[in-house]
């Protein structure tokens, strides 16, 4: 039932006017030299700051240095809809491989942990001067935060050799 | 061959680092986040010189795997200049810019530009590197 619809999903995202732009000549490539000056982009600015996070420039306020986050929202916003773009036009591709898989859910888990940061953290954090280090518990969110975005790379960088059909061993897939 | 995806996740790690470190920086000469003190980022440096070592030492290994590929290909050029303006303008930023901090010179801010557009473009080049290519291996097209 479930596999039925996925495929639908697919073959409906395949024939939409999406797809067929970005099976052009250049469309492709553009997106994705987009999707690493974002990833870029994210990196610089969140990975800093969880480095900060986790004792690395304490001579840097973090409130300060949050003041570079939003360029980070910004190279995620681009790469979720330039992810999109890719994922309409291969659905099947993505749906059905392991390092996809992997990379949403490494997504999912730093949603959650950014949450728990702004939730539970952040007023602590923001007062912090310099010299001052990060307590305990926002230091494992600093760590968690930059292993979840190493594996999201990883997995992107390694979606191509996890194609479908090849993987047989994938057992969810 | 095994090891070939694993060298493009590592080179993916370093761009991440090295470029956007790199476009951190660039942005506060630019005036945003005017409270962090330019001379604390010098501590940021030896995250990008790690991300421009494991990339170095990737691409190399890279570079060994398809020589033809790349040495034939004009992008190639592009992006090892793109790099290199790169790598100069990182290191002449904290010489000449940092010690002047908060009262930066013009040409800084300049410089700082350059320094956006020229790892925006080692980027794209390298990801245009896969779609340009003429000649695989010496004998083989692609």
């Amino acid at each position: 039932m479930l596999d039925e619809s996925l495929r639908e999903l697919a073959r409906w995202l395949r024939g939409s006017e999406l797809a067929s732009i970005m099976n052009g000549a250049w469309e492709w490539p553009i997106a994705e030299s987009l999707h690493f000056i974002g990833l870029s982009l994210l990196m610089g600015t969140v990975g800093l700051f969880d480095l900060r996070l986790l004792g690395l420039g304490r001579r840097i306020p973090l409130s300060a240095l949050h003041r570079l986050i939003p360029f980070g929202i910004g190279g995620f916003v681009l790469n979720m809809l330039t992810g999109i773009c890719f994922l309409t036009a291969a659905a099947d591709q993505y749906m059905y491989n392991p390092a996809f898989h992997l990379k949403i859910l490494s997504m999912a888990v730093a949603g959650v942990n950014v949450m728990l940061f702004y939730t539970t953290m952040f007023k602590t954090v923001r007062t912090l001067g310099p010299g001052e280090n990060a307590p305990l518990p926002a230091r494992i969110i600093g760590g968690v935060s930059l292993t979840c975005w190493l594996s999201v790379i990883a997995c992107g960088r390694l979606l191509t050799f996890y194609r479908p059909p090849a993987f047989h061993w994938c057992f969810w897939c | 061959m095994f090891a070939f995806p694993f060298i493009l996740v590592v080179h993916a790690w370093g761009m991440g680092l090295l470029a956007g470190s790199n476009a951190a920086i660039d942005l506060r000469i630019l005036g945003v986040a005017r409270g962090v003190p330019l001379s604390a980022m010098a501590r940021f440096y030896p995250v990008m010189w790690f991300g421009f070592v494991i990339n170095a030492i990737s691409g190399v290994l890279l570079l060994v795997g398809y020589p033809t590929k790349a040495l034939t290909n004009p992008v190639f050029y592009l992006k090892i200049g793109c790099i290199v303006v790169g790598m100069v303008l990182m290191s002449w930023v904290r010489r000449r810019a940092f010690p002047r901090d908060p009262n930066l010179p013009g040409n800084v801010r300049a410089m700082a530009v350059l320094s956006l557009l020229v790892w925006a473009g080692a980027i794209v080049s390298g990801r245009l590197l896969a779609y340009t290519c003429k000649f695989l291996l010496v004998d083989m097209k692609c």
